[in-house]
């Protein structure tokens, strides 16, 4: 039935299917969100799935297993749009902290030990861009509500927000907040992309950067800033690599460029 | 052969599949499967600070994110010597209430209800329950609203840190929860009798195992220092593996967990078989009411316990802000100077016992182990799926077993972000009956034991393996005529697995070799007869759980000294394969 309506996939690969929920939880809005658009697929939601021509796919989870690859790729090639949502898809999120990938095979050993798969093989958690083009990243752990409203009510309208190049710092000046950093507590907030509302600042608690590393920060700046206030670099970047997944590797190769 | 499966789950958290291999008349194999793929997350935090262990253990899941959170927490500030403020504490319990009746829910109107009321999913049964619908989203909203308050934000807040909290919510906010709470009360009743009258089916019944957390003092409540089991035994929270028993299987990258060789289950009803009878006020009333026999045998039920659990939790809520009132101080984070120890936190997620352990070695995290509910019901699911399966098979009825098994796979609400110890399962291929062997073998010394009778033609095979057996020098073989007769199986013990061989009828074609445990024959009724004299000699009942038969599917079982030759054939297969 073409009633008009964009056509919409939900989508979630490996993660904490935090995104998806987090989309649930849109309880004022998820009525409307329904009706505006035709939900194709959205396995956390219904039972009632198909695989069709998409106009839009949101995937969430980072790509962990063969299958995954297979199901990505199946996906993109029926969508028009494919948006990342979360902190998974857009940096392969907590779990492709290892980014050297014989760390990762000695670590996976350590977990499962020496057993061989034949179903699907398992494979070093990354991003979904490390297989296929994506037209819009909205990061985050999980991704905001606001930012989700915004991306798809423009979505709905045919085009796409800017992303936000900015920090958490930036909202955390306009929520009157103390610095932390002023305070000797290491908050991860300048480095860090914004949208959450610089939630743990708020409460008084620093941020641990699960939003990624913000795009486009002047890290020189921020460099001189964080050690002028005597934080120990080496410490800041390993904090860094919890939550900042594959993109840690281009973040630190601009950080070091940045601080010579 | 023939294969029934559901490759994703709807209407589960995660992303995740069950099936059923049928041999004939047989349900031979049940897998709940686990698609999502493998995060280690106990090797993440490994040489972390506890700080940010707190803030990543939680990311395992969205939906139970504060339990992870409380959990994590318990165990942190139990290694490191921490004793947290009254405040602090109620606080927590608060925050839990918050997800509770936030999973609970969206579960029971969102993802169950849709299968009792025969809609594909709850937007489309809107049109018809609107009423029900919209109060059930602003009870989720409300929930949602708590953990919020308490946490942050609704997944993933940090509020709660080690020691306390960031910051606590202000009065008026702790009043505006206590009210909305007192209102929701008609809409609570109303969702307790609502699915606590559901017409369950009442395939699958079988009894179990219920584990879960003992409050303390006589209370309900969700969490505690001991594990607590239907069987009354107790555990302090650090031998909690004498619970879980952790093993791997060869089938699968989720590690399972059992008691004493047996499945049991976590959740709202193991809380409510274990606890309902210290439901107080309202809740009391209404489990009086409604809670039967059915319901400790019946996994179904498991929406009924969590709406019960719904009212428990609006009748602790307004309680507990008055005790959090009367703290008018916020106290600061308990500050800490260990930095070495060992801790566990036990928690009581929406969907059953949580539990995590830590140890810390010069301020840094040296150790993880994170069991949660979905591994530790992972055995139970697929236990009950069989049971429901074999028993609609036997009815006549498969063509209710998918839809049967979704809906006891999604009573148990699983959560498959807990991949903590899940990742991929992979399905044995059919005909794996050497892998099943390798297995038994790789994991115990096994037992032999030739079954049938030697003057019915076919049936003699099982015989014929093992004297074979003996011929080539194998110790522990037996004949089933000896077993019965002469005790020969006293002095095995749980480290033994007993393998029986026999021609077995699957309706399968000649020669066709298929590994089946004991317990599956024996709820079959066409072909149990030949082993109940078996599984009654077998005295020692640890080691009747822990037998499996070997069965070739005969041409022909009439009077004759003669083994046909597709037979012949299976008995040199399965030879050549214990040789090596």
């Amino acid at each position: 039935m073409n009633n008009g309506k964009l056509k919409i996939g939900i989508y979630e690969l490996t993660g904490c299917a935090g995104d998806a929920l987090l989309i649930l939880d849109c309880e004022k809005e998820l009525l409307d969100i329904f009706k505006a658009v035709d939900i194709q697929s959205f396995l956390m939601a219904s039972s009632d799935n198909r695989d069709g021509k998409l106009d839009i796919a949101l995937v969430e989870g980072s790509v962990s297993t063969e299958r995954e690859i297979e199901e990505l790729k199946d996906i993109r090639e029926r969508a028009e749009i494919v948006i990342a949502i979360g902190l998974c898809a857009t940096v392969g999120g907590i779990q492709a902290r290892f980014t050297d990938p014989n760390e990762w095979k000695k670590k996976y050993k350590e977990v499962y030990g020496d057993i061989e798969m034949t179903h699907t093989k398992p494979v070093q958690s990354k991003p979904i861009d490390a297989y296929i083009k994506v037209d819009y990243y909205l990061p985050g752990c999980p991704i905001g509500k606001e930012q989700f409203l915004d991306l798809f009510t423009r979505a709905v309208k045919g085009t796409l927000p800017e992303r936000y190049p900015r920090p958490v710092c930036v909202t955390c000046k306009y929520n009157e907040n103390d610095c932390l950093l002023n305070k000797g507590i290491p908050c991860l907030g300048p480095l860090t992309a914004d949208g959450c509302g610089s939630i743990c600042p708020n409460h008084n608690v620093p941020c641990f950067g699960c939003w990624g590393p913000v795009e486009g920060a002047n890290l020189t700046s921020e460099y001189y800033l964080l050690k002028e206030k005597g934080f120990d670099i080496e410490s800041i970047k390993k904090r860094m690599a919890n939550y900042s997944g594959t993109k840690l590797i281009d973040f630190l190769k601009q950080f070091k460029k940045e601080s010579k | 052969m023939k294969k029934i499966s559901v490759d994703h789950l709807a209407r589960v958290e995660g992303n995740g599949g069950i099936s059923a291999t049928i041999d004939g008349k047989v349900v031979s194999d049940v897998k709940f499967s686990i698609y999502e793929g493998p995060r280690l997350i106990e090797k993440l935090t490994i040489g972390l600070t506890p700080e940010e262990d707190v803030s990543m253990s939680p990311r395992i899941c969205a939906i139970c994110s504060l339990s992870h959170k409380n959990a994590v927490l318990r165990s942190m500030e139990n290694a490191l010597n921490i004793k947290i403020h009254p405040k602090s504490y109620l606080c927590r319990e608060l925050m839990h209430m918050g997800e509770m009746v936030e999973s609970h829910s969206l579960h029971t109107y969102y993802l169950s209800l849709p299968d009792y009321l025969g809609y594909p999913n709850a937007i489309a049964m809107a049109s018809d329950f609107e009423l029900e619908v919209k109060i059930a989203l602003e009870m989720k909203h409300f929930a949602n609203h708590i953990m919020k308050v308490l946490s942050g934000r609704y997944i993933h807040g940090e509020n709660p840190i080690i020691g306390g909290f960031g910051t606590f919510p202000s009065r008026d906010e702790l009043i505006f929860i206590k009210n909305r709470a007192i209102q929701f009360m008609p809409f609570v009743k109303k969702t307790v009798d609502l699915f606590c009258t559901l017409d369950y089916p009442d395939v699958p019944e079988k009894e179990t195992i219920y584990a879960c957390c003992e409050p303390g003092n006589s209370n309900y409540g969700f969490w505690g220092d001991e594990i607590l089991l239907s069987t009354g035994e107790k555990f302090f929270r650090d031998d909690y593996q004498k619970l879980t028993n952790e093993f791997v299987v060869s089938h699968s990258y989720c590690k399972r967990s059992r008691y004493k060789g047996k499945p049991y289950s976590v959740g709202a009803l193991a809380r409510v078989n274990n606890l309902g009878e210290r439901f107080k006020g309202e809740t009391g009333k209404m489990y009086k009411k409604y809670f039967n026999k059915r319901w400790h045998v019946n996994p179904l039920f498991h929406n009924a316990a969590q709406a019960l659990e719904i009212s428990y939790c609006f009748e602790r809520i307004p309680e507990l802000v008055d005790e959090i009132l009367k703290y008018e101080e916020d106290p600061k984070a308990v500050k800490y100077t260990a930095k070495s120890g060992k801790g566990t936190g036990l928690v009581e997620a929406p969907r059953g016992l949580l539990i995590h352990h830590h140890e810390i070695t010069d301020g840094r995290v040296s150790l993880v182990d994170i069991i949660t509910p979905t591994a530790q019901n992972a055995e139970d699911i697929e236990r009950y799926c069989q049971i429901a399966a074999q028993k609609l098979l036997d009815s006549g009825k498969e063509d209710k077993i998918k839809e049967r098994m979704e809906l006891v796979v999604r009573a148990f609400d699983p959560c498959i972000s807990c991949s903590a110890h899940m990742a991929e399962v992979t399905h044995t291929p059919s005909g794996s009956w050497k892998n099943k062997l390798e297995e038994i073998r790789k994991n115990s010394s096994p037992v032999y034991i030739g079954a049938g009778q030697q003057d019915r033609s076919d049936d003699a095979c099982g015989i014929d393996i093992a004297q074979k057996l003996r011929g080539l020098g194998f110790k522990d073989v037996w004949l089933g005529s000896e077993i019965i007769r002469d005790d020969k199986l006293e002095g095995y013990t749980e480290k033994n697995t007993l393998v029986f061989f026999d021609a077995v009828d699957f309706n399968e074609k000649a020669g066709k070799i298929t590994v089946l445990p004991l317990e599956y024959i024996l709820t079959h009724s066409s072909i149990s007869h030949k082993f109940v004299p078996f599984a009654a000699s077998i005295k020692n009942l640890s080691l009747q759980k822990n037998a499996y038969v070997v069965g070739i599917q005969p041409d022909s079982v009439a009077r004759g000294n003669k083994i046909s030759p597709s037979v012949q054939k299976a008995v040199r297969e399965i030879l050549n394969h214990l040789r090596n």
